[in-house]
């Protein structure tokens, strides 16, 4: 366990090492989040609440959309099918150490960074321009960071899934983009979920989407009540448990497939 | 040159005596070890992309075609080949990153592909063209995760560092990212890294590909002391021949999938080696010079070079021939060097017939 702890430290320390990237990263993510929240205002007008969601909610919502991107890495993750395309999994698979762990030990690492260097630093900045809505007891901040950390685990394991694509095709990528640009409307990245009818939103909860950004922000906003705060949490969970399994059970294929056909 | 010939030799000897002590435990055992790949044809002619996605025709490679051989505990091996020879894949068999279509392979007592993770615990393995270090890491920190991903007591692998470091001359690159380091101090460092969990077995593959002369001296002598001192058996692949000539008693040659050669590299220097050269340099400028079972390639004033064949005349025999009809002022005897004599190998495909 020790192992997979220093690959997380080691992750988190290499990121600290982009300081200009990280720093470019946030201004990006901070300027698209105040244009969708002026979109936001636009769109709502007058109104003072659309599907159960105030203005103040939504830009708070558009502040968590916007520090998610680089934590759950939203945009494009293809380290691992890289690797296998590039040939370097060998020299990992020559290490006495499991393959699938050992990624999710970076990316945890890497999350953490993101969060510290992104995330949290992102929504201190929307608290100064905006009046955003903030969770008010202990629990609910507990229900939050739960929330985020399963979020995080569940997304590494889709997007682990995706990369396994290379075993079997070469520069997947384009396969890869197709997904996470259909990850961006069904995990409620776009919009808040609750803006779609609901025949929508039940297609998505079909998928392991919502579970990661929707999740966090619904939670977050308060808009659940206990017990479906609990069923999400659960859920979210779940998904996170069925993917690892169905990433092992691919992996173990691919690296079958790896050893009859070489690299 | 940094070491002394000589110091070579003794230290090959060493070796040498150690391994055929040590012979009687076999590590890596294959027999009649085949490895098969499908490669797809790229087709020709009209919709020529059309037709090779839809149907994929492949033809059959035999990478590796029946291939035995056993190498034994302290062994230092080199194993020759020309590129596309079939020698990775061998190593990757060895190492368990692929599954032979046929044959046996057994390592350490383990079959490599089926007991990966156990296997990889007790390998070392370098290849010299690409880093298993993290990229972005100071070298330090590399080294670190090592000790936990392969779980090395802290006392053992500070005494492991603290000799590596000195041996390797890496105090000053320690603290730096592995892509700032230059190439020979990437390898050192690659080197290293293979080594700090104590292999009892250690894959190199052409770790001196594109180093300096000073550099690849520096490796070499690491390899060696790991041979010597800790008993590393050690599986070598190279088209360096003078890293064969400096570390390696025993050659095995593969070509197209087949095993053409395993042996001492002197007798294969003595089969294949051609012929030797003496070099005279006589007190007087003779007209006519002409000796029985040598000929004479060239000429310069006073200094006079023969051929002979190693068959025929020894090289004292022949000196005293020389020395007989003429006054000598300096000798000097060429051996082939290896290099020709590999290159005559391959081109000429001498091994053939001989196994």
């Amino acid at each position: 366990m020790r192992v997979y702890w220093e690959i997380a430290k080691r992750a988190l320390s290499r990121q600290l090492t982009y300081r200009t990237a990280t720093l470019a990263g946030l201004a990006t993510n901070f300027y698209f989040g105040l244009l969708r929240a002026a979109v936001m205002a636009a769109l709502y007008g007058a109104r003072a609440q659309v599907d159960g969601i105030s203005l103040q909610a939504a830009i708070t919502y558009t502040g968590l959309a916007q520090s998610l991107i680089a934590v759950i890495s939203l945009l494009g993750w293809f380290e691992v099918m890289r690797s296998i395309n590039k040939g370097e999994i060998s020299s990992d698979l020559l290490r006495p150490i499991g393959y699938f762990k050992f990624w999710l030990a970076q990316d945890l690492g890497k999350a953490a960074a993101q969060l510290a260097l992104r995330g949290i630093p992102l929504m201190l900045g929307y608290a100064l321009f905006f009046d955003i809505l903030l969770p008010q007891t202990l629990w609910h901040w507990l229900a939050v960071f739960l929330a985020l950390g399963l979020a995080v685990l569940l997304s590494f394991s889709w997007r682990f899934l995706v990369n396994l694509v290379g075993f079997w095709v070469t520069d997947a990528t384009s396969i890869g983009r197709v997904v996470y640009i259909f990850s961006w409307f069904l995990s409620g990245f776009l919009m808040p979920l609750r803006f779609f009818p609901d025949w929508f939103v039940r297609l998505c909860y079909l998928t392991p989407f919502p579970h990661t950004i929707n999740t966090i922000v619904e939670i977050y906003l308060g808009v659940l009540t206990p017990g479906q705060m609990l069923r999400a949490l659960l859920l979210q969970l779940a998904w996170f448990v069925g993917l690892t399994l169905a990433c092992s059970w691919v992996l173990r294929r691919g690296i079958r497939h790896l050893v009859i056909q070489g690299g | 040159m940094f070491f002394g010939a000589s110091e070579f030799d003794i230290t090959k000897a060493q070796a040498h005596n150690d391994a055929t002590k040590r012979l009687s435990q076999v590590v890596i055992r294959v027999h009649d070890l085949h490895k098969y790949f499908q490669v797809p044809i790229r087709q020709r002619g009209r919709f020529s992309a059309l037709r090779s996605l839809l149907v994929r025709r492949h033809r059959l490679v035999k990478a590796v075609n029946g291939v035995s051989f056993q190498i034994g505990r302290g062994e230092l091996v080199g194993y020759l080949g020309p590129n596309g020879a079939g020698k990775s894949t061998t190593i990757k068999m060895l190492t368990g990153l692929l599954v032979p279509t046929h044959g046996e392979i057994s390592v350490n007592g383990r079959i490599p592909w089926k007991q990966r993770e156990e296997h990889v615990k007790s390998l070392g393995a370098v290849f010299g063209f690409r880093s298993t270090l993290w990229w972005d890491l100071p070298v330090i920190e590399s080294l670190e995760l090592l000790r936990y991903i392969y779980d090395v007591p802290l006392a053992r692998f500070k005494d492991n560092l603290r000799e590596f470091r000195k041996i390797l001359e890496m105090d000053a690159f320690i603290n730096t990212p592995v892509r700032s380091l230059s190439l020979g101090q990437r390898v050192r460092a690659d080197v290293c890294a293979a080594l700090l969990h104590d292999p009892s077995l250690l894959f190199l593959d052409e770790p001196t590909i594109g180093l300096d002369v000073v550099a690849k001296e520096r490796i070499r002598q690491f390899i060696l002391h790991a041979n010597r001192q800790r008993g590393t058996t050690v599986l070598l692949t190279t088209h360096d021949l003078s890293d064969v000539e400096k570390m390696c008693q025993r050659v095995m040659i593969i070509d197209r999938g087949k095993l053409l050669y395993d042996g001492q590299l002197e007798s294969l220097r003595q089969r294949f080696g051609g012929k030797r050269e003496l070099v005279v340099e006589l007190v007087d400028e003779e007209d006519q010079i002409s000796i029985e079972g040598a000929i004479v390639t060239s000429r310069q004033g006073a200094q006079v070079m023969f051929q002979f064949d190693r068959d025929q005349i020894s090289a004292s025999e022949l000196i005293q021939r020389i020395s007989s009809n003429y006054r000598i002022r300096d000798l000097s005897v060429r051996e082939p060097d290896l290099e020709a004599t590999i290159r005559r190998i391959y081109e000429q495909r001498l091994l053939e017939d001989a196994v």
